[in-house]
């Protein structure tokens, strides 16, 4: 089914509001290729995959967020949400579309921007000097072919050479955080590539697995660089990257911490910023 | 682009009471989708009677309390989907994946044989990184 319109919902998810400039520039790519963009996420939009323990509250929350697409859709002509979590996309449609009325289909952001891939190309116009290891998992296949589209994008990219890595189980890397040694035979595997196939960047796809990776950038002269920073740094585009920077010691600026509350800062924040990388 | 499918019941929770017993008798416990699971290497289960694991999961998705290795197996879904994938009657409409969400579901809810690992901190640990990046309009329109 073809989307209707340009008019979308971009559903960035919870998780990856940590990492703002990729919400940022998602969108942003998306405009860019001719889209009009309303973006929605955060907890008000949560899908519920992570309260299997609490299937009542889940259900409420997948409820509230449906309705909450279907208003859009049904008012302002929004009948397409874009996905960014493969979590997201898949509790859409394996389980919160089923148990309610929808009036919207779902794509993800790759599929979106390969389908707009002619109008993509011509705005990469600064070369990217990188070997790059894409990390990838095995999850998420059944229902987008997310490796061979983030591929086909940045194999657009002048100047970047693209090496397949392993493709490591699960849809992303917190997905193996609950199994003991997953995570860390993930990661170390994935470095380890990187490394073998003479690479100086790791590319994730994923926001979580950005956040596994984030403290062991620079790992052997291997950079860290998500799929979205190349994609802006071809652009031209400013690509920082707060989360990777607090991660590997740095610190948000004091007037940051004091909007958010130094309280939930020191509470919430810092324990996880100050946390043991995966992989040394 | 996905076409969702059209809603099968009032609501998630309804949808997913109905679903565990229905793919539990669709399912005939070959074992293709245990065997097909990157994880049983990962937690030490390779050498388990997939038949009787895979029986399991279907007594856990009615609601009946199952034995130690299906109980491991479903804590350990990183959903890679290759069950998915594997099984033969996928074309019978059974969804590997789906059922053993539900055999989870049921083990956490019903049985009690799994506790739950919800993090309670993780929407005020979302909102607190949001706030330390997000400007006043992107807060006001996203959190």
């Amino acid at each position: 089914m073809a989307v209707t319109g340009d008019r979308i919902t971009f559903w960035f998810g919870c998780n990856i509001l940590r990492h703002a400039e990729i919400i940022r520039l998602s969108i942003l790519l998306l405009e860019k290729v001719g889209f009009d963009v309303s973006a929605a996420g955060g907890p008000a939009y949560c899908c519920g995959t992570s309260y299997d323990g609490q299937p009542h509250a889940a259900s409420a929350m997948s409820a509230r967020t449906v309705s909450r697409f279907n208003d859009v859709a049904t008012k302002e002509g929004r009948g397409t949400v874009v996905t960014w979590c493969p979590s997201c996309h898949m509790h859409m449609s394996d389980i919160m579309a089923p148990g309610n009325p929808t009036s919207f289909d779902v794509t993800h952001i790759t599929e979106l921007l390969t389908s707009r891939a002619d109008r993509l190309a011509p705005l990469l116009t600064h070369r990217v000097e990188r070997r790059i290891l894409l990390h990838r998992h095995i999850g998420f296949a059944t229902h987008v072919a997310v490796n061979e589209g983030v591929h086909g994008l940045l194999a657009a990219i002048p100047g970047l050479e693209i090496v397949d890595g392993p493709a490591v189980p699960g849809h992303m890397c917190s997905a193996l955080e609950a199994v003991p040694g997953a995570l860390a035979k993930a990661a170390q595997e994935t470095w380890d590539a990187a490394s073998a196939n003479g690479c100086d960047t790791l590319t994730t796809i994923f926001h979580s697995c950005h956040r596994a990776m984030a403290p062991t950038d620079g790992r052997q002269g291997v950079a860290l660089r998500n799929w979205v920073h190349l994609v802006a740094e071809s652009m031209g585009l400013p690509a920082g990257d707060a989360y990777r920077d607090w991660r590997k010691g740095g610190t948000p600026d004091v007037s940051a911490i004091e909007r958010a509350g130094e309280k939930y800062y020191e509470q919430l924040v810092e324990p996880e910023l100050r946390k043991a990388p995966v992989v040394t | 682009m996905s076409i969702l499918p059209p809603a099968q019941a009032d609501s998630t929770e309804a949808y997913l009471e109905a679903s565990g017993p229905r793919l539990a008798d669709l399912c005939t416990s070959c074992g293709a989708c245990f065997d097909a699971c990157p994880m049983v290497d990962h937690i030490d289960l390779r050498k388990s009677d997939v038949r009787e694991v895979t029986a399991d999961i279907r007594r856990l998705a009615r609601g009946e309390p199952a034995g130690p290795a299906a109980v491991s197996w479903v804590a350990a879904c990183t959903k890679s989907g290759r069950c998915r994938s594997a099984c033969p009657e996928q074309t019978s409409g059974l969804d590997a994946m789906l059922l053993i969400r539900i055999a989870k579901q049921r083990a956490l809810n019903v049985t009690h044989q799994l506790a739950s690992k919800k993090d309670q901190k993780t929407f005020p640990r979302v909102k607190t990184f949001a706030r330390l990046q997000l400007t006043d309009e992107e807060l006001a329109k996203w959190l």
